[in-house]
């Protein structure tokens, strides 16, 4: 018989079991579905599915004219519509040749980076809910997203799908008191960002729950093709915005921000940071802001683009949002393609759970800050 | 869609050292609106796509998307947008496949990136990538077999009827 003390090495043996996790699960951040096999509260392997909120955005920008496609970008990224919007018509503008006057640039720079902020804020308390901050971080988080929101939608009419920007410029001007509340947005932004980094970063059992897990190397992010603040995470210091300049961002000044061990917790620092350097990029956009047209003077109503193809790229705040168009001289694109920052995120998935708790795993997952609409478009 | 190889315009991109990298296989280079674009035949692409990779002076070792077009009768392009996260240059590279072979190889050897790129390029489009490693559909019910949603036959059903040519301004249809 053998002894009921076991010896030191031993180690229990389970057997694996497959847990479905979603994709009606509150910490999967939208319809996600992981298979987690696991043994004991280890995570083994995860095998994720994807394209339970697929509609076909590029399927349907096929079918119609240039400047209906805007509505489709809003629907793909809806935690960060202006940014997808950005890349959507610029790449049309570039097919088509179009010059947009500056001030509709440096508006345009404006709003994607407070959407940047609106999208981080939601990060910032979804993912305190994830670790089990419970309410609090997410109630906080949103209090900020709402006064930004509460812009937008004195600018445009909508807090969330804006169909703001258009061909050549915007949709109209924006509110004469449009700088004072910029500012005061910022101040609130401002207060929002410290009291969410008071109640987490320094936290000690924020700290234990996020330090040391999800990690992946710089060179197996590259390989994935992550990008935007999970990538820089892991200490990479690529960012579209510098690398490959778009609007004024050459002219205004901000860091890239990086992390050194690609881990949870330098994931959630790197975003958190990179809010500090949108306020600094809107303060800068808002000193450099003129008077002037927001649309170029002679638009014809017909939009064709000459044949050609184009692929635009743009940091979003997950990363890089690319919008790949090809026009066959007609009045719509004849393939657009949406190049989506979430879906290359996603793939390193795995690499970064196996071997974790599968408490941790919803923590990695929530550290990619995915929204599911953008992967499946 | 092709131009003439070797357009002066060309001497400023990275051309040159594109063309030494790919040295034996035939290459035809384009200049897009923003990025060079080369094209690859179907059966050397992915060598070209690892020599590109490889070498010192480009090292393409981030692929930022993978897709195909449709074009119809004259089959369909498999697209590589390519990036160097150290020298920050660009490059497209595109493969034609005939509609009669509707396959090519995987890049999934050089860039684990183009894993679920292929997946989704292969359901939407039908092409089909030799020696992929999991070859699922991604955003696809599993039992869709034998119908491509991005191909230009696909059935659009109602949308068709609210396109015009273009949008119709009121004063215009007057």
């Amino acid at each position: 018989m053998t002894s009921i003390l076991l010896p030191a090495s031993h180690e229990f043996e389970t057997q694996d079991i497959f847990v479905n996790m979603g994709p009606q699960h509150p910490s999967t951040h939208g319809v996600f579905r992981m298979v987690l096999e696991i043994d004991g509260e280890v995570v083994r392997d995860v095998l994720p599915y994807i394209g339970y909120l697929h509609r076909g955005a590029e399927k349907l920008c096929e079918t119609m004219d240039y400047r209906q496609g805007i509505g489709f970008m809003d629907r793909t990224e809806y935690l960060a519509a202006f940014n997808a919007e950005l890349s959507y018509v610029m790449a049309v503008e570039a097919l088509a040749g179009i010059d947009v006057p500056e001030r509709a640039q440096w508006i345009r720079m404006i709003l994607c980076e407070l959407n940047r902020l609106s999208s981080h804020f939601m990060f910032l308390g979804a993912f305190g809910v994830d670790v089990g901050v419970l309410g609090t971080s997410f109630t906080y988080a949103f209090r900020e997203r709402e006064n930004i929101f509460d812009l937008f939608e004195e600018i445009c009419g909508d807090r969330m799908m804006y169909a703001y920007f258009r061909v050549g410029g915007l949709a109209w001007e924006v509110t004469d008191n449009f700088v004072t509340r910029v500012n005061q947005v910022l101040g609130m932004a401002r207060q929002g960002i410290a009291d969410l980094d008071g109640l987490l970063t320094q936290n000690e059992i924020f700290q234990a729950r996020t330090r040391g897990i999800g990690h992946i190397p710089a060179a197996d992010a590259i390989d994935w093709g992550m990008s935007g603040p999970s990538l820089r995470a892991s200490g990479v210091a690529l960012d579209v915005r510098r690398d490959e300049p778009y609007l004024f961002y050459p002219q205004v000044k901000f860091d890239v921000i990086t992390g050194t061990n690609g881990d949870v917790y330098d994931r959630y620092l790197c975003r958190l940071r990179e809010m500090h350097e949108s306020i600094k990029i809107v303060e800068q956009c808002l000193q450099n802001l003129q008077p002037g047209p927001i649309v170029p003077e002679r638009m014809s109503r017909l939009l064709r683009t000459p044949p050609g193809e184009v692929y635009i790229r743009t940091e979003a705040p997950r990363g890089e949002y690319g919008v790949y168009m090809v026009s066959n001289g007609g009045n719509r694109p004849w393939r657009c393609k949406v190049r989506s920052a979430c879906l290359s995120n996603l793939q390193a998935l795995r690499d970064m759970t196996v071997g974790h708790y599968v408490s941790d795993a919803v923590l990695i997952l929530g550290s990619i800050d995915i929204v599911l609409s953008e992967v499946d478009r | 869609m092709t131009s003439e190889a070797g357009a002066p315009d060309l001497s400023s991109t990275i051309w040159p050292q594109v063309d030494r990298a790919l040295s034996g296989i035939s290459v035809e280079p384009e200049m897009g609106v923003l990025d060079l674009i080369v094209r690859i035949p179907k059966d050397e692409v992915v060598r070209g796509l690892r020599a590109l990779k490889r070498a010192e002076d480009l090292n393409f070792d981030y692929l930022r998307c993978l897709t195909a077009i449709d074009w119809e009768d004259q089959g369909i392009d498999v697209v590589y947008h390519l990036y160097s996260t150290t020298k920050k240059h660009n490059l497209t590279v595109k493969t034609t496949l005939p509609n009669t072979d509707l396959t090519v190889d995987t890049a999934t050897t050089v860039w684990r990136a183009a894993n679920w790129l292929e997946r989704e390029t292969a359901e939407m489009f039908g092409v089909r990538f030799n020696g992929h490693p999991d070859p699922r559909t991604l955003l696809m019910p599993e039992d869709m077999d034998d119908t491509f949603p991005l191909r230009k036959d696909h059935p659009l059903q109602d949308i068709k009827l609210i396109q015009g040519e273009g949008i119709a301004f009121p004063e215009e249809q007057e």
